[in-house]
């Protein structure tokens, strides 16, 4: 009979406690979380960087002696980025290379990525690519279409360039130099 | 009725912005890598002659109307300084400008001149280290400057044999005339 004592009060607690929860219920709250990882685009010029001819000869075709080496690596969204670009631009298309008292046009100097769309040496003679680039100096070098599997991604290209002055007039002694700007681009 | 309203704005705030964000992605670019180009065309000085042997069929004793075909010279330059180009003729050992075996004309029997102007005798030198001394001969000297640093002049080099006052033993005399061109 004492045992049956014992187990009715935890029952008559029980009991107790269950009526005496008020009828209550917080209203549902909802967090959102985000947490944005930021796009990302950059040009990196492995090698190359410098590229000298240290003896250019009139009226022929003069190949810088080392590929240009870029790596681009990009971070960005499918479904907001259809493409990555990369191009070639000279501020000035008609003195990309500056001499003593002769201008080089960027029509004298091609360009050519054989795993990019220049698959043959091409003058830096295009428009520019989208707001980037300068008219009549820039050349394209590959387009990415950008999907789930590579939206995170590196590549690396080499450029070759050479200065072509077939039919150009002689080129009176001296250094001619210039900067050949690279940039990648998403569209 | 309220919070059905405050959701519909949150919901339309949070489709905004992620629209933004997707519009902002399109037109990302990287930063401008540069690659420096430099292109050197080094300085030349050249002369060419139309043709490497000038002779003169007949020797005439006593006279100076021994003229030897005329040769076309082309001094080209192309210069990041100096203010002349110089042309200088000679020939190594003076005495024996040209020789019949032990027969020798000496450099001062040969005259030459350019564009006609008055013959001289190749007597002196040397001119700014070109040349040898008493076999020498200067044909011009002609300024140049920052304009005029690349280019090139054409010139008819006459010469002839000043045989006034000697005989020669018969045979064929023959010697070399060297050519040379300097800046300074």
């Amino acid at each position: 009979m004492w045992y049956s004592k014992l187990v009715l009060i935890p029952v008559a607690l029980s009991v107790m406690l269950t009526l005496g929860a008020p009828e209550l219920s917080a209203q549902a709250r909802i967090i959102s979380l985000t947490a944005t990882s930021a796009s990302g685009l950059s040009v990196l010029v492995t090698s190359g960087a410098i590229q000298a001819l240290p003896a250019v000869t009139d009226n022929a075709v003069n190949n810088f002696p080392s590929p240009v080496v870029i790596q681009t690596t990009w971070s960005v969204k499918p479904g907001q980025t259809n493409t990555v670009n990369l191009i070639a631009y000279f501020a000035v298309p008609a003195q990309a290379m500056v001499g003593p008292t002769t201008q080089i046009p960027s029509s004298r100097i091609l360009g050519r990525m054989t795993t990019g769309l220049p698959v043959a040496f091409t003058p830096m003679t295009q428009n520019g690519f989208g707001a980037f680039g300068t008219a009549g100096g820039t050349l394209r070098l590959y387009t990415v279409n950008i999907t789930g599997s590579n939206k995170n991604a590196t590549r690396t290209d080499n450029l070759d360039l050479r200065l072509n002055l077939v039919g150009f007039p002689a080129l009176q002694a001296g250094s001619y130099t210039g900067v050949l700007n690279v940039r990648a681009v998403t569209q | 009725m309220h919070a059905l309203l405050k959701n519909t704005l949150v919901g339309t705030a949070a489709l905004l912005i992620a629209s933004s964000t997707a519009v902002a992605q399109v037109g990302l670019t990287s930063n401008v890598a540069t690659v420096s180009l430099t292109a050197t065309k080094n300085a030349t000085l050249t002369v060419t002659p139309n043709a490497s042997t000038a002779t003169l069929g007949s020797i005439t004793d006593n006279s100076n109307v021994n003229l030897f075909t005329p040769v076309s010279l082309t001094t080209a330059w192309n210069l990041t300084a100096g203010s002349s180009v110089s042309l200088v003729g000679w020939f190594a050992t003076p005495a024996q400008a040209l020789a019949n075996g032990t027969d020798l004309i000496p450099s001062s029997k040969v005259e030459g001149r350019i564009n006609s102007a008055g013959y001289a005798p190749f007597t002196s030198g040397p001119f700014s280290g070109l040349g040898v001394a008493g076999g020498s001969l200067q044909f011009f000297a002609q300024s140049v400057g920052a304009g005029s640093y690349l280019g090139s002049r054409t010139d008819q080099l006459d010469l002839r044999l000043n045989l006034v006052g000697t005989t020669t033993v018969a045979g064929d005399y023959t010697g070399t005339l060297n050519l040379q061109a300097i800046v300074q």
